[in-house]
């Protein structure tokens, strides 16, 4: 399978402390690529500097052949970004959230309300686009949360958490969306807590803590490490790879 | 260059759609600004001062014969004659509550009769040199009227040496006028209308406050990382400011289009000679108000820190900038305190043109204040702007 993410010796630091130090792995075309680790493992830093809103302080990320570092604009071209926060307007209904990012992404006013239109229909939203998000539910305002990171066709999409918080319904929807979007030919990093999620959804998985890469495989591969794949379960990996000590 | 300003423009568009739908935001940029314009110029059009009649503080040690006479007089022109004694009059100096007296000596009424020298002293509390004058006035006045009649006594006495002389009597005898009749003119024809005051006052103050709260919008994004998806599309961080100083600019006109529209039509204001420096004014000080709240956003992490800062500056340098009251009734250390303010800056030009006539030129050094403010604010903004929430 060919290679669209490239990610060599990542690393940042905060005040002199190594937040991700020496990242690197690949993802290819077309797979769903999860990126798991406690909290403060990195796992948001990481995405920041795969999507070129920070700039590492080593190591360089390579996506559609396209350097983050010297070929920033062709890289955002070719992204979306759904945050684990709703960054969204919640005082805007969903077509005009939709239109709006649209828009700064680069759509004419035209394109961006006939894009918004067909992305209200692959999160389920066509028939309350027109309402202000601040009256959805949880599970509605994640799902605009990730059509905006739609709007302009990105070839690889990062997802942050983005089930956080909501019903199984809504969950559900969410999975049946990321899968449909890998099978139109979008590459997706996935990231959650949930582990059954990752288990389900991804190809293949990286384990992140304290910064670095811990491991990468398929879910049966992970699973085969520390056990009889068919009985261990991914939280078993997990905790096996991460440690059962609590993370701030 | 062009996607430089279609991205701001796009962005200040939307934060203006999002305004329109704030029904608390509405009320306080518009709704406030106008009750309080309308409540506060009828209270001061109503009020008492410029209606009553002047006080005049008077101390004597007589209350008979030509002091008598004198008071009557000044009651006759106008005058609410405050008498008392010298020592209420330096303790109401002390407590504020008169700038000035005049003081008539005990040998006061003798020496009028006697026809020997004649002294009214002007006492007058620091730095009041308004009071000093209108007492100074009051005290020539009636001095030169007494000297009519102590010259009368002067002839009489050498007339008739012994006989002890009754000033009261003397002027029964000579027929002469009331001892003390002094005219009063208010000057000008017309009362200034005190929204002419009040209404630039208070457009400052919640032009200002807008812009203000409106900082506590941009660090909410910035918390949901909106701004820095926004980045990842592509917009550069130039637009996202200039889109956001637009929005907060393009929502101080509106208050101004507003603002100053009810209190042409509606309290009859007067923009004075050079309405095209009234505008110029305002117009300046959006900017300063739109800089400062990108401004504050830009130095603030929180949304509650963006909330606090925001209303104490407002309410703090709103009265320090002359909103409440006009500068030029303030002491004069507050009106060297209002130059540090761009408040300040401005109040005194809208009174320099709507209540003085001053023109453009006038009020050019107010505007190239105001130019500065902006700039530094602006500056600040571009220099500590964070588009991530703090790790």
């Amino acid at each position: 399978m060919e290679t669209y993410l490239e990610a060599e010796g990542l690393t940042k630091y905060f005040d002199g402390v190594a937040a991700v130090e020496d990242v690197s792995f690949v993802i290819r075309r077309k797979e769903i690529f999860g990126l798991l680790g406690p909290n403060g493992a990195g796992k948001t830093t990481t995405i920041r500097m795969l999507s070129t809103v920070l700039a590492p302080d080593a190591g360089d990320v390579c996506v559609g052949g396209h350097s983050v570092i010297r070929e920033g604009d062709e890289v955002r071209k070719r992204i979306g970004i759904c945050p684990q926060e709703l960054a969204l307007y919640p005082e805007l209904s969903a077509v005009d959230n939709l239109v709006f990012f649209g828009r700064m992404a680069g759509l004419s006013g035209h394109e961006a309300k006939a894009r918004a239109r067909a992305v209200l229909v692959g999160v389920g939203l066509e028939a309350r686009g027109s309402e202000v998000v601040k009256k959805y539910s949880g599970g509605m305002q994640r799902r605009v949360n990730i059509g905006i990171a739609l709007m302009n066709r990105p070839e690889l999409l990062f997802l942050d958490e983005p089930t956080v918080g909501i019903d199984p319904q809504s969950r559900n929807h969410i999975f049946e969306t990321v899968l449909a979007l890998r099978a139109e030919g979008t590459t997706v990093l996935y990231t959650t807590h949930y582990m059954e999620e990752a288990d389900r959804l991804c190809d293949r998985i990286g384990v992140m803590d304290r910064g670095r890469i811990v491991a990468v495989g398929t879910p049966a591969e992970l699973k085969r490490q520390v056990g009889d794949p068919d009985r261990t379960t991914l939280e078993e990996v997990f905790l096996h790879l991460t440690g059962r000590s609590l993370r701030d | 260059m062009t996607t430089f300003f279609r991205h701001a423009f796009i962005l200040a568009a939307k934060d203006t759609q999002i305004f329109w739908r704030d029904r608390f935001g509405l009320v306080l940029a518009f709704l406030f600004p106008i009750l309080f314009a309308f409540a506060f110029s009828h209270a001061v059009e109503d009020g008492g001062p410029p209606e009553a009649a002047p006080r005049l503080t008077v101390v004597a040690h007589e209350k008979h014969g030509v002091l008598r006479e004198i008071s009557a007089g000044l009651t006759a022109s106008g005058w609410a004659v405050d008498e008392r004694t010298r020592q209420e009059a330096v303790d109401a100096i002390e407590n504020g509550e008169i700038e000035g007296f005049l003081l008539f000596p005990e040998d006061f009424g003798t020496s009028v009769a006697t026809g020997g020298e004649v002294r009214i002293h002007v006492v007058v509390s620091g730095n009041h040199p308004a009071a000093e004058a209108v007492l100074q006035g009051v005290a020539r006045a009636v001095g030169s009227r007494v000297e009519t009649l102590a010259l009368a006594a002067r002839a009489v006495g050498a007339l008739e040496p012994a006989r002890p002389h009754d000033a009261e009597a003397m002027l029964e005898a000579l027929r002469l006028p009331p001892l003390t009749s002094l005219e009063m003119t208010r000057m000008g024809q017309r009362r200034h209308n005190p929204a002419n005051f009040t209404l630039p006052g208070y457009l400052t103050m919640f032009v200002f406050f807008a812009a203000a709260l409106g900082a506590g919008a941009i660090v909410r994004e910035r918390q949901t990382r909106t701004l820095e998806r926004l980045l990842s599309t592509g917009v550069r961080a130039p637009s996202i400011l200039a889109g956001k100083f637009l929005s907060g600019a393009g929502r101080g006109v509106a208050q101004l289009a507003v603002l100053w529209t009810v209190g042409v039509l509606g309290l009859s204001m007067d923009l004075g000679a050079s309405p095209g420096a009234v505008v110029a004014v305002s117009l300046l000080f959006v900017l300063v108000s739109a800089a400062f709240g990108v401004m504050l956003a830009a130095m603030v992490d929180d949304l509650r820190s963006a909330a606090t800062i925001g209303v104490f500056a407002s309410l703090t340098l709103a009265p320090l900038g002359g909103c409440w009251w006009p500068l030029f009734i303030a002491p004069e250390w507050l009106q060297v305190i209002a130059r540090l303010t761009p408040h300040g800056w401005a109040n005194d030009a809208f009174n320099r043109l709507m209540l003085f006539g001053a023109s453009a030129s006038d009020v050019a050094p107010a505007m190239l204040a105001l130019v500065v403010f902006a700039s530094v604010f602006g500056a600040i903004a571009l220099l500590r702007f964070r588009f991530s929430p703090p790790i």
